[in-house]
């Protein structure tokens, strides 16, 4: 029954990521048909926002019920995303004040897990471990996707 | 034996209004040895004690555990059956009573069925969790009949019927459970009187009982629960033991997973302006195929010197060609620019597949 559900869960999960990262990319190659994609930093500029669109697109899929799936989303939204490439802003300075007081328990991993999850940062431990856990699921569904669209793509 | 549990019962429900601790557990448990001496040390004297039989007895405790509703009325139900000269010490009292005096008994008797019932040690830390769930329930029912003045009298008769089979209970639990914990089942006891209002668990042999380490103690079972879900999650932890080692295998298995995902939206983008989805359009020559293949293959070794590569995903390297790395380089650079000088320079090479790339190249630049 548990593995029932998992499979149902992760599918489910599988296909909303499939269908929003299929149509962001979609909406990137048509959007990118100027001849600059040719050069190795319009290469490395198309392959950083893939990856964006990657990560978006599960969080989307994946919908608020997550801390973490909320941080990316935060990060990454519309309005969010002007801000953090005009610079620095008042968001991001006042995220970082805030971090410090939060970490308890196990300091030296949890810390550098914390990087690694996003919303981490102020996340008491017990939650922490488990948004790890639900992001360690959708991030091998990520990747098994993705991996299905490269070969399927580059046959 | 009779007038005992009555008198006894009479004297500690007026010293529990008193609430003092350490006074209270002394007298209590010179009260419950005296108790202690007659009947015979079984689980059946409870229900003895208590002059009901063995079903309703255990109805009355199990129904702070039943969650089904009001434990109240239930309780209240089965207490009709208790005698007369239980009853006359319960009208002395007014409906003023300390609720949380009662709750944290009727929690007490609760824990104490589950011993009569099973003596099964694992199941007193399920239990208490249980129970203090229930406390709340118990809690909002003595808040309804706190107006009601006969019907918290069989809530009264609750603590004072089970507070001295608690006593016994605990006497009990001390005398088989041996004497390395005698003191903290003092504190125990001594605690527990002052910490009415509270929620009450019972801790195991060995193990301390303030509400902080109690707390601490859940939220480590927390942490650990989630770790084993973890260590299923990701492959080859299940073996390690110790939460350093597999929190650091965790971070191994996070960090493997993005830098997956970098390397997989990179294959993407580069197969991404060569192959369209569409597949009209754009590639409108017999060639298209073929550079479809070669176009990765190319663009990709343009990008991987970059990326650091600490060699975990083979097939990735296996797919780009090393040896043409520097030359499609610049080669590349000058394709964007210029249309002819990169043809001839091209032509040059070995490999005849940068060459239709390039033708497609220019196709793609008109």
């Amino acid at each position: 029954m548990i593995s029932k559900g998992a499979t149902w869960n992760s599918n489910s999960c599988r296909i909303k990521f499939a269908r929003r990262f299929v149509s962001a990319l979609l909406h990137m190659r048509n959007r990118n048909t100027r001849p600059g994609s040719l050069t190795i930093e319009g290469v490395r500029t198309h392959t950083q926002r893939i990856k964006i669109a990657a990560y978006l697109s599960m969080a989307q899929a994946v919908g608020s019920r997550r801390a973490w799936s909320r941080a990316v989303l935060s990060k990454h939204g519309s309005r969010a995303r002007r801000h953090s490439r005009m610079g620095r802003s008042s968001v991001g300075l006042k995220k970082t004040r805030v971090i410090r007081s939060y970490p308890p328990g196990e300091l030296g991993q949890a810390k550098k897990l914390r990087q690694l999850v996003p919303g981490g940062k102020t996340m008491d431990m017990c939650s922490l471990l488990e948004e790890t856990a639900h992001y360690i699921k959708c991030l091998a569904t990520q990747v098994k996707v993705m991996q299905t669209l490269a070969d399927n793509f580059s046959k | 034996m009779e007038p005992n549990p009555g008198t006894l019962a009479g004297s500690i429900s007026i010293r529990s209004d008193q609430e003092e601790a350490g006074f209270e557990s002394l007298q209590f448990r010179e009260e419950i040895q005296r108790l202690i001496a007659v009947p015979p040390e079984n689980a059946s004297s409870f229900t003895a004690l208590l002059e009901l039989p063995a079903t309703q007895a255990m109805e009355l405790l199990h129904s702070p555990h039943s969650e089904d509703g009001d434990p109240a009325p239930l309780s209240a139900d089965s207490l009709h059956g208790i005698s007369d000269d239980h009853k006359s010490y319960i009208s002395s009292f007014n409906g003023n009573l300390a609720f949380p005096s009662n709750k944290a008994l009727v929690e007490r008797a609760a824990k104490f069925s589950v011993f009569a019932s099973g003596e099964n040690s694992p199941e007193t830390s399920l239990v208490p969790s249980n129970s203090s769930a229930n406390l709340e329930k118990v809690k909002s029912e003595p808040a309804e009949t706190d107006s009601n003045p006969n019907s918290s009298q069989p809530l009264i008769s609750d603590p004072t019927v089970e507070s001295k089979t608690q006593r016994s209970a605990k006497r009990k639990e001390r005398e088989k459970k041996g004497k390395g914990c005698t003191k903290k089942s003092k504190n125990e006891t001594s605690k527990d009187a002052q910490k009415l209002p509270y929620v009450h668990v019972r801790a195991r042999r060995g193990q301390a009982t303030d509400s902080h380490s109690l707390a601490e103690r859940a939220r480590r079972e927390k942490i650990n629960a989630r770790m084993k879900l973890l260590q299923e999650l990701v492959p080859g932890c299940s073996k390690i033991s110790g939460t350093a080692l597999v929190l650091d295998e965790i971070i191994n298995h996070v960090q493997s997973l993005q830098r997956q995902v970098e390397f997989l939206s990179m294959r993407l983008a580069a197969v991404n302006p060569g192959v369209d989805y569409n597949l009209e359009g754009l590639f409108a020559t017999e060639s298209g195929s073929l550079v479809e293949s070669n176009f990765p293959s190319m663009v990709a070794p343009l990008v991987c010197p970059e990326i650091p590569f600490n060699g975990n995903r083979q097939h990735y390297q296996q797919q780009w060609h090393f040896d043409a790395l520097q030359q499609p380089l610049w080669g590349r650079e000058e394709a964007s620019h210029t249309f002819i000088n990169p043809e001839n320079s091209l032509l040059s090479y070995d490999s005849a597949n940068s060459a239709s790339l390039h033708s497609n190249q220019l196709k793609m630049e008109l």
